[in-house]
């Protein structure tokens, strides 16, 4: 489960227009949120509110043999308004994010600007929890890119977290300058930590067809570098360019959707290669890795799927994975690992499993206004649309060709989201290579958003069970 | 004087390795490891070779049965080795990852992915050049210390040494580890090693005591000093000792607890500095109680003796309980420390007795305190006893206050020559392992029935304790002070608070008293033994008895006067002399 102020924050970034996962370090999230989803260690129980649209508070409490606890708090420039704080209205997957589409390169604000309906697509927007600024929308719209108002990208973001029994403070500034550029600084405070703490400082820098990031920790004076270059699909329409005008935009997107409608007939999507590098100016040491990503783009009509493979040329790792959304509600992932100088191998799998029987998933009591609907229609189309709907529920915006082909059956669409919007759980599992289980369940009951998982080693039968865990979420 | 060191015992022993290993892994694991060693380190192979280090007695500043304590000049250059293996993670990012606080990891994709190398490393040519100081002590284990670093080279050979820097790094890094290993670690390694071997409730291997400084040690309880004292310098009952065993019940593994040893240790020391509160030991468990249950387990004479050996320590017991009253209080302040044991060799035999051991164990409890009180009139040293134990009097016991006067004379006359007897002896050899061999064949003569031959058994086989003191006292007690343990030091102090502390020992000594006789009583029972000694020498005894004792605290006392900075002096010198510090 996200936390809140996770969510909060990924509200932000969607209401600034910042692509998060144009990233090299989230090359393989998709996989890594199938397979290593964390398990809840023992009870946990979170109080969150959004109590203005500026500002937003988190207080925690756990038990694992002792009891510890967090306040947070979290101011936003930014009003947060379009997004749904209310842990019973806060869509799941939302919050309960598996596979990940791939956004679109270009800012949501210039997306939504193609929208006949800037109003639908808000209310999507606001659907999703990630969403772009309305005035953002409409300054794009009339005024266009470039003569945009550099203020409208220059927010800020606060965030504070003290833990109760430890003393530990974090801290986090993110800092939008211009529509490309961001800079986070994060912080962490705590006693037993050498000089007493670190920091963290992030630049970033999202150009749309390639995303840059350098970083410098105070920890061992580590420089690092990231990029990330996306060809292919949509990135590699010879006449793209994101920072054109609107007028040219939507010339353009009509021309392009020409081209993409016959290339959605064959497997379409988008490659990403990218590297990082990291140097110890104080140890001396250093590492980089070197990866490559398939994905395909929303408008493909086939199985979604994904697929990276990065290598460590230093130590010799190789790391590949393959995800893919099975059916709307049901995405698998696999991993395997090797290493050429150890000869070390892992693989591991996992897998994502939504449903939307109450209560919360997969107890008995079938809704029955679900049931007799989901499995009547002809699966092709059925299919195109649910994972329209699914797009749109991880932020992610229709392909403006795609709104011609979409169009007659807009109102189905809405359906669907209604429909989807009625999954009441997730059953996540995983499986490695050592026999280790991980089960966790999440769901909704009543207003409160709950996570139970356990851990289990089949190599000790006699006590299998590693580790239980429960947290229970509330906001308002 | 001879030593006899050995070295490939060690060797042939295949436990001791197994044992080895096992310590050393443990005390590797112990200290948690740096993030970049991510399994546990096993020891995979040791071996001490077969060329054992030259090994130079510089002093011996205590030798006795139980006790050694030297300094030694140690070189070596064996063919001794050690090979570690463990893994260790080679990418230097993920070690960076894993210590740092999740909120400001950098979060790299793959370049913190993990490449765990094994890796061997094995230590050879080892070369060494130490002053170490040994002390042996029964009840302490092994110490030893080394005065200087003791590492003069060695060869580290590791997986990587076709890489010059990391070989450079590992042998200059091990180095320095190791170091700190032997000044540090081994001294601990090596006294749990010996506690094991010689922690009384693992003695009975005493084939794996097979160690180089072991040659000096025996079981405890084999070879019995004749004037075995408990905790606080009182004189033990000889019936007590060698009914003392270390496999005997309950009773016996309590007195030898630390638990135990450390109150011992508080009373004493709370006598020393006038404490007002001592110690409460509720079930107060005295050497010689728990002792007389094992008896026969501890004699190296055949079973169907075993009834006459129980009388014939007895007898020796009582007189030599009047001399040591005065000799103790005087000056044989290291007697505590000694594990007051009758030389019985190894014990195997005294089955026929074991059965009754633990009814009679049963049965201590309430005969200690009766026959106290009968006996008092008798002894003179201990006369003070009788006012001290109050209890005495409320305790009327069964049928032992009966027998008391008849067990309590028990005085053979040849007691007489034992302490000259004694004294010629332990002058004359200092023997490391007199119990096996030494003591059977007496104990074998003395089964066959005079009784004129018992009170001989001590003079002869048994180093003796009351020539022991003596020894020491005029001897040897330069070099022994300064390795005697707290405990020994009340005795020491005696004279100024002398008429107090009687006291509190007399009651300390009162169950002890009672346990002979309970044992007396319990061997008259059984109808095996013999008709009491006669009780004409009764007297004649006790009066030699108590001249004796005078003559030997007088003697004491004035050694003691007549140069007393010299006393206090080797009482403060705990380091060697300047000769032997490190250089």
């Amino acid at each position: 489960m996200r936390e809140f102020m996770n969510y909060i924050t990924n509200a932000f970034y969607g209401a600034t227009g910042w692509n998060e996962d144009n990233k090299y370090n989230e090359l393989n999230a998709t996989s890594r949120d199938l397979i290593d989803f964390p398990l809840p260690r023992g009870l946990r129980l979170t109080l969150s509110s959004l109590a203005t649209p500026h500002f937003a508070t988190s207080y925690q409490l756990g038990s694992v043999g002792v009891v510890d606890g967090s306040i947070s708090y979290l101011h936003s420039s930014i009003p947060l308004t379009h997004i749904a704080a209310q842990s019973d209205k806060i869509p799941l997957p939302a919050l309960l994010r598996c596979y990940r589409r791939l956004h679109d390169l270009r800012s949501p604000g210039q997306h939504y600007m193609l929208d006949a309906d800037p109003l639908s697509a808000q209310s999507a927007q606001a659907l999703l929890g990630a969403v772009s600024d309305t005035s953002l929308a409409n300054g794009t719209l009339v005024g266009g890119n470039t003569g945009q108002d550099p203020s409208k990208y220059t927010h800020s973001l606060l965030y504070g977290r003290l833990y109760l029994p430890k003393s530990l403070l974090e801290g986090m500034v993110i800092k939008r300058f211009t529509q490309a550029l961001q800079v986070q600084v994060r912080a962490v405070s705590e006693q037993s930590l050498r000089n007493g703490g670190t920091m963290l400082g992030l630049v970033q820098y999202d150009k749309g067809k390639y995303g840059l990031e350098g970083l410098y920790s105070t920890d061992g004076g580590l420089l690092g570098f990231r990029g990330l270059y996306n060809f292919g699909g949509d990135a590699s329409s010879s006449n793209y360019d994101p920072w054109t005008t609107a007028a040219g935009e939507i010339n353009n997107n009509a021309n392009t959707g020409n081209g993409q409608a016959v290339e959605k007939e064959r497997i379409y999507g988008r490659f990403s290669v990218g590297g990082e590098l990291y140097y110890g100016t104080l140890n001396k040491s250093g590492g980089m890795s070197l990866g490559a990503r398939f994905a395909t783009l929303p408008a493909h009509r086939g199985t979604p799927l994904t697929a990276t493979l990065t290598i460590n040329p230093l130590m010799g790792n190789i790391n590949a994975t393959y995800a893919l959304l099975a059916r709307e509600y049901c995405s698998l992932a696999t991993r395997v690992e090797f290493n050429v100088y150890s000869y070390e191998s892992e693989w591991a799998v996992g897998m994502e499993l939504w449903s939307n029987r109450r209560p919360a998933g997969f107890l008995l009591g079938a809704s029955p206004s679900n049931d007799p609907a989901e499995p009547a229609p002809q699966p092709p189309k059925k299919k195109e649309r649910s994972f329209q709907a699914k797009m749109e529920w991880r932020l992610d915006d229709p392909e403006p060709e795609l709104e011609p082909t979409t169009a007659p059956p807009k109102s189905e669409t809405d359906n669907k989201e209604q429909k989807n919007d009625e999954y009441k759980g997730v059953l996540k599992a995983r499986l490695d290579n050592n026999l280790r289980i991980g089960l966790l369940w999440e769901g909704r009951a009543k207003s409160l958003i709950f996570s139970l998982g356990t851990g289990i080693d089949l190599h000790k039968l006699g006590e299998p069970f590693r580790s239980l865990g429960l947290e229970v979420q509330y906001s308002s | 004087m001879a030593f006899n060191f050995n070295w490939s015992p060690l060797t042939a022993d295949a436990g001791f390795y197994e044992r080895a290993r096992d310590l050393l892994t443990t005390a590797l694991n112990k200290s948690p490891k740096p993030p970049i060693i991510v399994d546990d380190i096993f020891v995979t192979e040791f071996n001490l070779g077969s060329v054992p280090p030259d090994l130079e007695i510089l002093e011996i500043g205590d030798l006795a049965e139980d006790r050694f304590r030297g300094i030694f000049k140690m070189c070596y250059s064996g063919d001794a080795f050690l090979t570690l293996a463990t893994r260790v993670q080679a990418n230097p990012l993920n070690t960076y990852i894993s210590a740092k606080p999740s909120f400001t990891s950098p979060e790299p994709l793959t370049a913190s992915s993990s490449l765990t190398i094994p890796l061997q490393i094995t230590l050879s040519e080892i070369k060494l050049s130490a002053f170490i100081i040994l002390v042996f002590s029964k009840q302490k284990g092994l110490t030893i210390v080394f005065r200087n670093d003791p590492l003069e080279s060695l060869k580290v050979s590791s997986t990587f040494d076709s890489i010059q820097f990391v070989r450079d790094y590992l042998q200059k890094t091990i180095e320095a580890k190791l170091r700190d290993l032997i000044m540090d670690e081994l001294p601990a390694i090596i006294h749990r090693l010996s506690l094991q071997l010689w922690c009384p409730d693992q003695v009975q291997k005493e084939d794996e005591e097979a160690k180089e400084e072991s040659d000096a040690a025996v079981n405890p309880l084999a070879t019995p000093p004749l004037d075995a004292v408990d905790a606080h310098g009182h004189r033990l009952d000889p019936v007590e000792i060698s009914s003392l065993s270390l496999d005997g019940g309950p009773e016996t593994q309590s007195l030898f607890s630390q638990k135990n040893l450390e109150k011992m240790d508080a009373l004493a020391n709370a006598h020393r500095t006038s404490s007002l509160i001592t110690p409460n030991i509720l079930e107060v468990v005295f050497r010689a109680w728990a002792g007389q249950s094992d008896k026969a387990d501890a004699t190296a004479t055949p079973s169907a003796s075993t009834p006459n050996l129980h009388r014939t320590s007895s007898y020796l017991g009582s007189p030599h309980t009047y001399t040591f009253s005065d000799n103790s209080s005087q000056a044989s302040g290291h007697a505590p420390s000694r594990p007051t044991l009758v030389s019985m060799g190894s014990a195997t035999t005294g089955l026929s007795l074991g059965s009754g051991r633990h009814s009679k164990a049963g049965r201590k409890k309430k005969m200690r305190v009766v026959n106290l009180r009968s006996k008092t009139p008798a002894s003179e040293p201990v006369s003070e006893v009788g006012s001290t134990s109050s209890q005495a009097g409320d305790s009327s016991s069964e049928a032992a206050s009966t027998r008391t006067p008849m067990s309590e004379p028990v005085i053979p006359t040849t007691i007489r020559e034992a302490p000259e007897d004694d004294l010629v002896a332990s002058q004359s050899k200092v023997r490391f392992r007199p119990a096996a061999d030494a003591t059977t064949s007496p104990k074998a003569s003395d089964s066959s029935g005079s009784r004129a031959a018992v009170p001989s058994v001590p003079v002869t086989a048994q180093p003796s304790r009351v020539a022991s003191p003596q020894e020491h006292v005029y001897t040897r007690q330069p070099s022994m002070f300064p390795s005697n343990p707290a405990p020994q030091t009340p005795a020491q102090e005696m004279p100024p608070s002398y008429s107090s502390r009687v006291s509190e020992k007399a009651e300390t000594t009162a169950p002890i008293y009672a346990d002979a006789k309970a044992q007396q009583q319990q061997q008259q029972q059984w109808g095996r033994a013999g008709p009491q000694p006669d009780m004409s020498s009764v007297i004649l005894e006790q009066a030699w008895i108590t001249k004796i004792a005078g003559e030997i605290a007088r003697r004491v006392y004035d050694e003691k006067n007549r140069n007393p900075a010299f006393w206090e002096d080797s009482h403060q010198h705990d380091i060697p002399p300047p000769a032997y510090e490190p250089r």
